[in-house]
């Protein structure tokens, strides 16, 4: 296909469609209505979900801190509260502007570029995200032991053995691969960027 | 009511332009169909502002090209769809296979290229002028000119690598 069979395809699909008119006065009433409530419905379950199983973490910890009986533990233990406090305050903040209608009037460039700001804003929030994720994880098996208790699996060595490094090899593999993703819709969209600023 | 009706006579003579817009920012019937309602309802929420100093046809077009670049930001994050209206559904089926076939090797080599790209070659395939592809765009007369030459050049690249 070349560039002029490009411009046929798109001529003859122009006829096609320009045949039918479907839309009437009902039918548009109908569409808008449905609009209108589904606006109202606008929740985003997963994050809001996630935020919710993030402070809930927080707050346990916080109501169990009395069993965290050394200092080392407490110190683990307030950094796990701060870390799931502040992973959910970025989540929410990463999402947020996804919502955020701007001037559907302005020209197409302005919208590219805000687009495009908002996209290496919201990978690095995510980039941040999934570092501090780890820290996480890393407090949170250590305080398994004490928050639920000393027993035979806690005290084991094999706990400690498996635990850390099946998690960081998991942490290693999946972060590669995260980070790899983000990077390239950084590269991608700064491009864009400069496109659009020359 | 009369606006109403002035705005349902203005998306069937338009309603071409929402459909090839739709069909090439999304990848999915699903996608295109919930893009195509978004931009109506967009185009109908700021139809009172069109102040008429440019053609319908051009407003329409900056609106349907702004809400798909909204439409990308919220599409992976979406959990709620709303049905279309079968009527209205009806007439974005595209009924010949050849031309499906064809329309699909079309979006294929557009969605290579960039968003900027995208737009100004939608434009141009649209027939046009590089005065009216500046004002939709927002950007120089002159540049549309050298980021046209480009996109030829790459599109021509493209074809080649086939």
């Amino acid at each position: 296909m070349e560039l002029d069979d490009i411009k046929k395809t798109w001529d003859e699909m122009s006829i096609q469609v320009k045949e039918k008119q479907n839309l009437n006065l009902k039918i548009f009433d109908n569409m808008s209505k449905r609009k209108f409530h589904s606006h109202l419905n606008k929740i985003i379950v997963p994050e809001i979900l996630g935020s919710a199983v993030c402070i809930g973490s927080a707050v346990f910890i916080g109501f169990n801190f009395y069993r965290l009986d050394t200092i080392s533990f407490q110190i683990v233990g307030v950094l796990a509260i701060l870390l799931f406090v502040i992973i959910c305050v970025l989540s929410l903040m990463s999402i947020q502007h996804l919502y955020k209608a701007g001037d559907i009037n302005k020209p197409y460039a302005d919208t590219l570029k805000k687009f495009a700001i908002e996209k290496i804003k919201f990978c690095k929030l995510q980039k941040l995200n999934l570092t501090l994720s780890y820290l996480l994880l890393v407090t949170v098996i250590l305080l398994l032991t004490r928050l639920f208790g000393r027993n035979e699996i806690t005290d084991s060595k094999y706990f400690w053995i498996f635990s850390f490094s099946i998690g960081y090899i998991f942490l290693v593999f999946f972060s590669k691969f995260v980070y790899k993703s983000y990077n390239k819709t950084i590269r991608e969209t700064e491009n864009l960027l400069n496109e659009l600023s020359n | 009511m009369e606006n109403k009706n002035g705005f349902i006579k203005e998306i069937n003579e338009n309603q071409g332009l929402i459909f090839k817009i739709a069909s090439i920012y999304t990848n999915s019937i699903e996608d295109r169909n919930d893009l195509m309602q978004e931009i109506v309802y967009q185009l109908w929420k700021s139809f009172h502002t069109f102040d008429k100093r440019s053609s319908v046809s051009t407003w329409m077009y900056r609106v349907a090209m702004n809400v798909a670049i909204y439409y990308l930001k919220s599409a992976k994050k979406k959990v709620q769809t709303i049905p279309m209206e079968e009527q209205f559904l009806h007439f974005t089926e595209i009924e010949n296979k050849e031309m499906e076939e064809k329309w699909q090797v079309l979006k294929h080599h557009i969605d290579k290229l960039n968003l900027l790209d995208k737009g100004i070659i939608i434009l141009y395939l649209e027939n046009k002028s590089h005065e009216e592809i500046a004002q939709i765009i927002g950007i120089s007369v002159s540049n549309v000119g050298t980021k046209f030459y480009r996109i030829k050049e790459k599109l021509k690249q493209q074809i080649l690598k086939q």
